[in-house]
């Protein structure tokens, strides 16, 4: 991580980069899974480093890698996972056979979790860290290797925590799809630096004033009407037209197309932040490697 | 199955504290290792071994008696035994300090040392479960994201080895000092055992604290379940081939064996020079057969070699000290 400096309040907060980005050791920092080298983090109200085990008691961690205790069947690996965290043995079963429940681990929990296959690794996985009912959980990369009905569920599942539960989400993930549908605070990362800390509401919104028009003829009109708007108009490679009209809406550049009897083939609109956001932490990424 | 099913449910209990999460990692770890059927086989062996010493200590108290059950078979077996079997009773009734407390002394010197390697094939049979299996599921993340520290796990761990040790050492010590002393004709046995007691404790407390931290060091060394009992069971026995050698050539290098290193400390917690002496000056007939004994092996009974134990054992600790240091860390 290079000088990152967040706030970040309860909801579901999606974190978001492309691999190598920093989102996991983001996430260990906080849960001195690795040491902070410089600086300092506060979860929950308490000083990480200083109270790591009354803050862990509070906190839910599901790792990407696959991490289990050997030899246990997977209701006797939540159970005793729910006892690390401070629950008591009757609760620890009780809670266990909830969670397993919660995330539709049916009679494969009486099997060893060696056995299990990737689906239902990741959902015991889930029901671990859930299972000492936290209010904070980190997430990392929980539907990968997951079949798309399998990344469904999942997400699904991870979206109730907070709405439902208010149980507060950090979702990691490479995956945009993944995080725009579950969070509603995201924070793009690429080479361990925070490109954007914003609402998904926000981030969709705010949008550069610019379209890419396909056109079957009046490629000159429509590019003389620009300039004398003074909008910005530029030929691509691909024969469209992109036009900067600095507007939040297309409706001026629809009005200029209906003056000008201009029927569009297509008219693409900007990406809005949170998509030329994540895509500029991709070529960061790709530039660095 | 649908998903939503079943509700997630919110949970507000009290905690329990961190002595109970450190107990569930010990009694975890010890249920892992009490999976294997050899090892059951060999706690069953170690208790056996501690019943024919609780035997053992029976029919030493028996001699003590004036005509009780062994006295009247021995003069069954050869009359003129029997007023030897008298004389030697009653000699042993004005003496109960030498006859019960130097007897047991030296009985459960011998029954501790030669236990030892029973214990040291438990731990080694036991390495997998201690940290090793973790190391190769990765379960340390797991137990690095829970509420309890790297120390936490470790005490844990260590709880393991020192429980089977328990099971495979100190209970039989322990159970054949009551069994045999509970047997013996006369309830003041307890007390003047108190001292053979005492000894058998130091020991085997001091041997189980060094062999488990030893344990924990050798089972973070690989996360290969066949590599780490071999690395184990290799040191034994190098440590064992190397003594006689090391005798002749370089004394010192007899320190890197723990086996030679605990026995030391054995000797000195036993002090068994001051109670052949004993024997020797007090007991009419077996004192006498006691003065054979070599010098040079009065001496080693009498100046064990204890500060070059301590710090070969010093050194092999620090260093499994750095290996789990090293090892034990969620990355």
């Amino acid at each position: 991580m290079d000088n990152v400096t967040l706030q970040i309040s309860s909801g579901s907060i999606g974190l978001l980069g492309p691999n190598g980005a920093g989102k996991t050791t983001f996430m260990k920092c906080l849960l001195q899974l690795l040491p902070i080298t410089s600086g300092s983090a506060r979860l929950l109200g308490r000083e990480v480093g200083r109270e790591g085990r009354e803050i862990r008691k509070r906190v839910g961690y599901a790792p990407e890698l696959n991490c289990h205790i050997p030899g246990m069947a997977g209701c006797e690996y939540v159970t005793y996972c729910a006892q690390l965290s401070g629950l008591p043995f009757q609760a620890a079963r009780q809670r266990a056979h909830e969670m397993l429940d919660f995330v539709g681990l049916g009679q494969e929990r009486y099997r060893k979790v060696d056995t299990y296959s990737t689906g239902l690794k990741q959902r015991v996985k889930l029901a671990q860290a859930i299972v000492h009912d936290p209010e904070l959980v980190f997430l990392d990369e929980p539907t990968n290797g997951l079949d798309p009905k399998g990344q469904a569920q999942i997400l699904e599942l991870v979206r109730g925590l907070w709405r439902t539960y208010g149980i507060t989400v950090v979702l990691s993930s490479h995956l945009l799809h993944d995080v725009e549908r579950v969070c509603d605070q995201i924070i793009i990362i690429a080479r361990g630096r925070v490109l954007v800390h914003d609402s998904l509401e926000n981030l969709k919104a705010r949008k550069r004033g610019a379209a890419e028009v396909v056109l079957a003829r009046g490629h000159g009109e429509l590019q003389a009407a620009c300039e004398q708007r003074n909008w910005l108009c530029q030929m691509l490679p691909n024969g469209h037209l992109r036009i900067e009209h600095q507007a939040d809406s297309l409706n001026p550049l629809l009005h200029v197309l209906h003056d000008l009897k201009l029927p569009p083939l297509e008219i693409i609109p900007s990406p809005n932040a949170l998509e030329e956001t994540f895509v500029q932490a991709l070529e960061i990424s790709h530039a660095a490697a | 199955m649908p998903l939503h099913d079943t509700h997630y449910q919110h949970w507000d209990g009290a905690h329990v504290g961190i002595w109970a999460r450190r107990w569930v990692i010990a009694r975890n770890g010890l249920a892992a290792a009490l999976q294997n059927k050899a090892m059951r086989n060999v706690i069953a062996l170690s208790w056996l071994a501690g019943l024919a010493m609780a035997a053992l200590l029976f029919l030493v108290g028996q001699l003590l008696v004036a005509d009780s059950m062994v006295v009247k078979w021995v003069a069954q077996l050869n009359p003129g035994l029997q007023s030897f079997a008298r004389m030697l009773t009653s000699w042993l009734q004005d003496h109960p300090e030498i006859s019960v407390g130097t007897t047991q002394n030296l009985l459960f010197y011998l029954f501790c040392v030669y236990a030892t390697p029973l214990s040291i094939f438990a731990l080694g049979m036991a390495m997998p479960a201690l940290i090793t299996r973790d190391l190769a599921s990765n379960a340390m993340v797991i137990y690095a994201s829970k509420a309890v520290t790297r120390g936490d796990y470790l005490l844990g761990k260590f709880c393991v080895a020192f429980g089977l040790l328990t099971l495979t050492w100190l209970g039989p010590v322990c159970g054949a000092w009551l069994v045999g002393n509970l047997l013996a004709p006369d309830w003041r046995f307890f007390w003047h055992a108190r001292v053979a007691l005492a000894h058998a404790l130091l020991y085997v407390l001091s041997s189980m604290v060094i062999l488990s931290a030893l344990a924990l060091g050798v089972s973070a060394v690989s996360s290969r379940e066949k590599s780490t009992p071999a690395l184990w069971f290799m040191w034994w026995v190098l440590g064992g081939v190397i003594q006689p050698i090391a005798l002749q050539t370089k004394p010192w290098l007899r320190h890197l064996s723990f086996t030679y290193d605990l026995k030391q400390i054995g000797l000195a917690s036993f002090r068994l020079g001051n109670d052949l002496k004993t024997a020797q000056d007090n007991i009419p007939i077996f004192g006498e057969m006691l003065r054979n004994i070599r010098p040079e092996t009065m001496f080693a009974l009498d100046h064990p070699m204890l500060g070059g134990a301590l710090a070969g054992l010093a050194l092999m600790l620090l260093l499994a000290g750095w290996v789990v240091v090293e090892r034990v860390s969620p990355e």
